[in-house]
This record gives structure tokens, C-alpha cells and sequence, in this order.
């Protein structure tokens, strides 16, 4: 089971996107041993106007993402987390640590990418490389 | 069980007790040389790299020799012929060498599973740029390059050693990089290749032949294999590995320079493959853009001076890593193996002091 990190995010949405660390926090915190996507949908309702179709979507992406298995039961399908919470943080803890090393040891980078947050840093980089550019006429 | 007792908890105090030990020698002398010297960031990296591998690689090959060394016919350790006698022939020190051999591998499988390179692409552009790449480790881009920017030495001899080894490749959202470990070779994304301009292509090839040339994903994943077998590595060796690696980064930014790339190009380059793509973006995790804006600033400054060589950095690392892991092989062939005595007489009390 492998994740990308988020970049200025913590806890569950270092490793989920907003909707999907929504739904497994509903899931962990209610203690959902066994759900369909109408008993997550009829919590979610209750904050916001959300459609059904967008939260089964993200339910099956919890699902290839191996956070929640699911059995079919009739026409719809039933899930249940795979993790506990402190299983998922401890599991993305172990891959910040091993995020920095992981890398070299595939190819040699030009240099690696950095996050969406910093792109106003690299705007910036850019600017200071064409002003330089610019007073040595280059 | 006492026969398995050496093979077993002998192996695994080597894994448990002497490579921490060694990790966090290793640490000692890693802040001492990071400390010491004038260079900074670049400074000590050959003998950095022999910290961080040797540290695991070194007790791992004398431990596994001096096991086989004692298994031979003839040689029986004293441990062996105290139990067996002279005449029995003795295998607890073999299987003790096959059991450390089996850890170092079952520790380092998760490094060896993600060994896959790049598919080279076939379609119109990726056939384009390599016609325009072929152009630019020629003669005639390099050159061109060079006489710009009034310098003596272009780019275009040693840009020449890129011949053969280039590979184009349209994985989304890759920039450049240098994969394989005895023939690398440098990948080149084309949606990334074709926003650069001609001179900053030639400038980025220049700091991946510096990659090529001292071997560095070979380097990358001896490192990468040597803190995984460490139970410790990561977590004692981790920020020395990623300072030796940011520095890597940054003493190629400069090789390249000294050789005839043009240090904005280069920077330029740099940021655009830095920038993720909208969906890299998304999955990314956050990034310390610190060691990005300090190889930036070095090629700025680099644009107003050219830098100058101060010391010799030849590719020594390597084959000084190689001449002292054939030593630590050899070396209990010659000066005996003493220690492994000690761990198979201690492996065999302590089992008889837990199940007496």
C-alpha cells in the first residue's frame, strides 16, 4: 500500500485528499465496521450538500487505495476499513521518514520536484534568474 | 537447537547489536566532517559516502567471509572443535554466514523491487527531440555554447561521452534524470526537453554527465541498499544521506559549470523541472525548497565568477568503497576471525544460560 504526501498538510490529509480524509474520519470516528455508501452519505448531508455519486466515487477510491475492503451484498457493495486511524498515521509516519531516501536510490534527478505550495517560490527563482539574466546581458 | 543456536542469534546480533554499533560510529564521524573543512556543503564527499556504506557493508562482508572461512574443511573454528572434535567437519559458521546473507537480503528487497527503468518513447516528438539531442552532444550546440559565453573550455567534448546513452522518454511529468547502474544512462522527458531552449538542454546534459560519469545511480542505490540493511540506518543515517545527496546535487551543478555549461541556463532548467505538473502538484508531498534555492544561488553567483577548482574530485569514492569491501572479505582469510569465535562461543552460553 503506497501513498503520495500532500504537501502543508497534516494527519489524515498528508496522505488523502480533503473528501477521502472526510470519509475515513467519519468511518474511524463513528466506528463503521460495515457501511454502505448511503450510511456515509446521510452523515456527510448533515454538514453539507454533497452528491451521492461524489461519494461513492471517493468510497471506491478509498478502496483501490486498500483503505476499506467491500463484499458485495445484493446491488450495492458493503465496506469496512482495512486500517485503524493509528495504523494509517504510524504506516504514513514510517513513509515520510523513508521519503527521503527513497528516491536516489531509483534514478539520479536533475533535481526533484517540489510542491504545489511552492510555486510562488519557483515564480519567484525565475524572476531572480531573468533579472540576472538581464543585468549580465545574457 | 544448540547447533542452530551460533547461525541464529549470531546473525542476528550482528544485524542488531554491531551494525547500530557501527551506524552510530559512523553518525560521530559524519558530524565530525560535515564540521570539519572549509568546503561546506561539498565538502568531504567522497569520504561522507564511505561513512554512510561502509558502515554497513564493511561488518556485513567480514562477518559473512569469516563465517565461510570457518566452515572450510580443515579450519573449524575453536568453538566447532570443542563440540565436534577435530575430525567432524564443522557447518555452524556456514549457516551462520547463509542466515546474515539471508537477512541482508529479505532488508534489502523493498530497494531492489523498484529497480524498473524507463521505457524509451517512439512517437514523432520523442523521434524529434532525439534528432535535436544528437545535435547538441555534437559539435556544433556545444560549441556554440561555448563561444557565447567566451569561454575556453565548451561543453562539446565531454557532451560527446552522452553519445549512446541518451533515452527519451514521455512518462508524464518527468524532467531528466540518469538511471542504470554499470551503463547509465540519461533519460530525457519530452514535454520537459521541448520548453528549453537549446542552451539550457546543453547545460542540463552537462550536469547529468556528471552523473554518468562518477556512476551515481549506482552510488544512489548502494546507499539507499546499505540504510536499509541497517535496522538503524534510516533513522541514525537518514539526514547525513540527505545532505550528501543535496550536495551531490549541487557539486554536479558545479562540475558542470567547470566543464563549459552555462551557469543560468542551467539554474533556469533547473526550476522548469523542478515544477510539478497539475497532477504531481496534487500528490506531492511537502518539499523543502531550501537545497533548490541554494543550488540556484550558487549558479547565480556562478554566472558573475566562474568557480573556480579548488580540490580534486576525482571519482575516488567508488573504487576506494570496493578496494576496502575486498579487504574486509580478505581479511579474515589472513588475520584470522577471532571475533566470530567470541560470537559463537557467547551465542552458544547465552542459549544455555536461557534454556539451561
Amino acid at each position: 500500500m503506497t501513498f503520495r504526501l500532500r504537501s502543508g498538510k497534516k494527519g489524515l490529509e498528508l496522505r488523502l485528499h480533503d473528501l477521502e480524509a472526510t470519509i475515513m474520519d467519519v468511518v474511524w470516528s463513528r466506528g463503521l465496521a460495515s457501511f454502505a455508501v448511503s450510511d456515509v452519505l446521510a452523515v456527510l448531508q448533515k454538514q453539507r450538500e454533497i452528491a451521492y455519486t461524489t461519494v461513492m466515487t471517493t468510497v471506491a477510491r478509498l478502496h483501490d487505495k486498500q483503505l476499506l475492503r467491500r463484499v458485495r451484498d445484493g446491488k450495492r457493495y458493503l465496506y469496512s476499513p482495512k486500517l485503524t486511524r493509528e495504523e494509517f498515521l504510524a504506516s504514513t509516519a514510517r513513509e515520510v521518514l523513508e521519503g527521503a531516501v527513497g528516491a536516489p536510490g531509483a534514478m539520479a534527478m536533475l533535481v526533484e520536484k517540489v510542491s504545489e505550495a511552492s510555486a510562488r517560490e519557483l515564480d519567484e527563482l525565475e524572476a531572480l534568474i531573468r533579472r540576472r539574466r538581464r543585468e549580465l546581458g545574457k | 537447537m544448540s547447533e542452530a543456536a551460533f547461525p541464529l542469534l549470531g546473525a542476528a546480533f550482528v544485524v542488531l547489536a554491531v551494525l547500530p554499533g557501527c551506524a552510530l560510529l559512523a553518525k560521530a564521524l559524519l558530524v565530525l566532517v560535515e564540521r570539519g573543512g572549509g568546503g561546506g556543503l561539498l565538502h568531504g564527499l567522497n569520504a561522507r559516502y564511505l561513512l554512510l556504506t561502509g558502515s554497513t557493508f564493511l561488518p556485513l562482508a567480514w562477518f559473512f567471509s569469516a563465517g565461510l572461512h570457518q566452515a572450510e574443511s580443515g579450519r573449524s573454528a575453536i568453538a566447532c572443535l570443542l563440540d565436534h572434535g577435530a575430525a567432524a567437519l564443522c557447518l555452524e559458521p556456514g549457516f551462520f554466514a547463509l542466515a546474515l546473507c539471508a537477512i541482508a537480503l529479505i532488508r534489502s528487497a523493498p530497494v531492489l523491487r523498484g529497480a524498473s527503468g524507463l521505457a524509451a518513447a517512439k512517437s514523432g516528438a520523442a523521434q524529434a527531440l532525439v534528432q535535436r539531442l544528437e545535435g547538441i552532444v555534437g559539435q556544433e550546440v556545444g560549441q556554440g555554447v561555448a563561444q557565447a559565453a567566451g569561454r575556453t573550455v565548451g561543453p562539446a567534448p565531454e557532451l560527446a561521452r552522452l553519445r549512446g546513452r541518451i533515452v527519451v522518454t514521455e512518462v508524464e511529468g518527468f524532467a531528466l534524470g540518469t538511471q542504470g547502474w554499470l551503463w547509465p544512462r540519461v533519460c530525457v522527458g519530452v514535454a520537459f526537453a521541448e520548453a528549453l531552449t537549446d542552451e539550457m538542454l546543453a547545460s542540463a546534459l552537462g550536469h547529468e554527465l556528471e552523473h554518468v560519469r562518477l556512476l551515481d545511480p549506482l552510488r544512489f542505490r548502494l546507499l539507499a541498499l546499505a540504510l536499509a540493511m541497517n535496522p538503524v540506518g534510516r533513522r541514525l543515517l537518514d539526514p547525513h544521506a540527505s545532505t550528501w545527496l543535496s550536495a551531490r546535487e549541487a557539486h554536479c551543478d558545479r562540475e558542470a559549470v567547470l566543464r563549459g555549461a552555462q551557469p543560468l541556463p542551467l539554474a533556469d532548467a533547473i526550476v522548469r523541472a523542478a515544477r510539478p505538473t497539475a497532477r504531481q502538484a496534487a500528490a506531492l508531498g511537502a518539499r523543502d525548497t531550501s537545497v533548490l534555492e541554494l543550488r540556484i544561488g550558487m549558479l547565480l553567483a556562478f554566472a558573475e565568477r566562474a568557480p573556480r577548482r579548488c580540490c580534486r574530485h576525482e571519482p575516488t569514492g567508488l573504487p576506494v568503497a570496493v578496494a576496502l569491501l575486498l579487504l574486509a572479505l580478505l581479511l579474515p582469510h589472513q588475520a584470522g576471525t577471532g571475533a566470530l569465535d567470541a560470537l559463537h562461543t557467547g551465542s552458544e552460553q547465552a542459549l544455555g544460560a536461557l534454556l539451561p
